[in-house]
């Protein structure tokens, strides 16, 4: 692929959607002058290395990108961390994470309470200090990885043929029922999916091999059933296949049907899950089945677990069935779909 | 880094404020008769005022936002181009710039006089 078609494929990933196709025709067009700008001056065409250097001046994609992007902040310590485009994706990654997070500490902290046991200040904030620190450091770690990848000069840029799918993406918008079709996957809605879903899953990995990450002080009196262990595989599979899903997506983000389908099946794994774990009764067993403190609090806990679970299965139910209407509509919009079947 | 380093960035980021507001008067003054990106640019910096296309595309997107300017498609040179021309209220509002501009030059002038 020539230097300018690599540099303005890598560009359209990070490009607001609703402008994409304008902002690369303007650019395009822009860069193809001063090449023959050059040309003229030199009397012959440009070598691939000229080609580079001009694509170099003009600067990194996702530095081109960031001047098309509303500026919702960034993250800098010195240099910058996380810039314009990919800040937004990371915030809400961020926040996901560290609310479910604290869902989890919280109701916790609230079930040993009502177990009658004293909740000292010092053990709710050391917990929700080690929360914070953990789910901040490797989510900054991976959106700044993410960040630095994609900063590097054009000519290092990934070689992908990101061509074919930015012509087909340009086609079928211009071509297309712009205003009601469905809209191509996000790609960076996928990178937020695939590195939220990449820390869920190293959390959990990590739970089991210290469990005060999901009760902490309260580890010492309750541990969890056997039922975590035999939904933990699945569970770990589902994970495994949303980053898969949303891998897909970031390189093919026109595979909209593959989104839709993928995510229904997720949904209709998830919802078996939490069948299960409605019918589990004991979810919670006693850390030292010989300590009546243990027994007491993992009953308490085991008494209001089911409202929990309750609540996840009525959100799980209602996102597989927005997910369904999603992907009927998606699929009357497409009777004869042009993507390939997957 | 080092103190002269300090110093220098802080002049570039004064530099860049200062040159901001002026762009932007240059670019509408520059579109008072129609140009593409390009041929904007270079006569931008043929006049003394480099500015980068990733200052200037986004720059434009947003005047055109703010309804200051007007931009159609159409070909030239044998190919498709972006024309972007001043719209009325871009003439109406630079016409209020300059005059600002102008009261800004000469306080400053007597400023710097002393």
């Amino acid at each position: 692929m020539p230097p300018l078609d690599r540099y303005l494929s890598n560009l359209a990933k990070l490009l607001p959607a609703d402008q994409r196709e304008d902002i690369l025709r303007e650019l395009s067009e822009d860069i193809r002058s001063e090449f023959e700008d050059k040309e003229s001056e030199l009397g012959r065409p440009l070598t691939e290395a000229e080609q580079l250097a001009v694509l170099k001046r003009r600067g990194n994609p996702l530095q081109v990108a960031a001047g098309y992007t509303p500026n919702q902040g960034t993250l800098a310590f010195g240099p910058q961390i996380i810039g314009p485009v990919l800040f937004p994706f990371y915030v809400r990654v961020l926040t996901f994470n560290l609310g479910l997070t604290f869902l989890i500490v919280g109701a916790i902290f609230a079930a040993v309470s009502l177990a009658g046991q004293p909740i000292h200040f010092g053990d709710l904030f050391s917990s929700i200090i080690l929360q914070l620190f953990i789910q901040l450091t490797a989510v900054t770690v991976i959106f700044a990885l993410v960040e630095k990848h994609l900063s590097r000069q054009p000519h290092d840029w990934s070689k992908e043929d990101f061509e074919k799918n930015l012509k087909a993406a340009i086609h079928s918008r211009i071509q297309k029922n712009i205003q009601t079709g469905p809209k191509e996957v996000s790609r960076f809605d996928s990178m937020a999916v695939l590195i939220a879903s990449s820390v869920a899953l190293l959390w959990m990995q990590s739970i089991w091999t210290n469990q005060y990450l999901i009760f902490g002080p309260a580890a010492l009196l309750i541990a969890l059933a056997p039922i975590w262990h035999v939904v933990y595989l699945p569970t770990v599979f589902i994970m495994l296949v949303t980053i898969f899903r949303a891998g897909v997506n970031i390189a093919r983000p026109d595979w909209v049907r593959f989104r839709d389908v993928v995510s229904v099946v997720i949904d209709a794994a998830s919802l078996a899950i939490v069948y299960t774990l409605m019918f589990a009764h004991t979810w919670v067993v006693p850390a030292d089945a010989a300590a009546s403190t243990s027994q007491h609090v993992a009953s308490v806990v085991n008494q209001w677990a089911p409202l929990a679970i309750s609540a996840s299965a009525v959100i799980a139910l209602a996102q597989a069935i927005k997910n369904l209407i999603r992907l009927y509509k998606n699929w009357r919009w497409h009777p004869s779909s042009q993507q390939p079947s997957h | 880094m080092t103190h002269s380093q300090d110093n220098l960035n802080l002049f570039q980021n004064l530099c860049l404020e200062l040159r901001r507001g002026s762009l932007i008067l240059a670019v509408l003054a520059c579109l008072r008769s129609e140009q593409y990106g390009y041929t904007l640019r270079k006569a931008l910096g043929d006049r003394g005022l480099d500015i980068e296309e990733g200052t200037l595309y986004p720059l434009l997107r947003r005047l055109e936002t703010q309804g200051l300017l007007l931009s159609e498609w159409r070909e030239a040179e044998k190919r498709n181009k972006r024309f972007y021309r001043l719209s009325p209220l871009g003439e109406e509002i630079l016409a209020k710039l300059l005059a600002e501009w102008k009261a800004i030059d000469a306080s400053l002038t007597e400023i710097v006089k002393g």
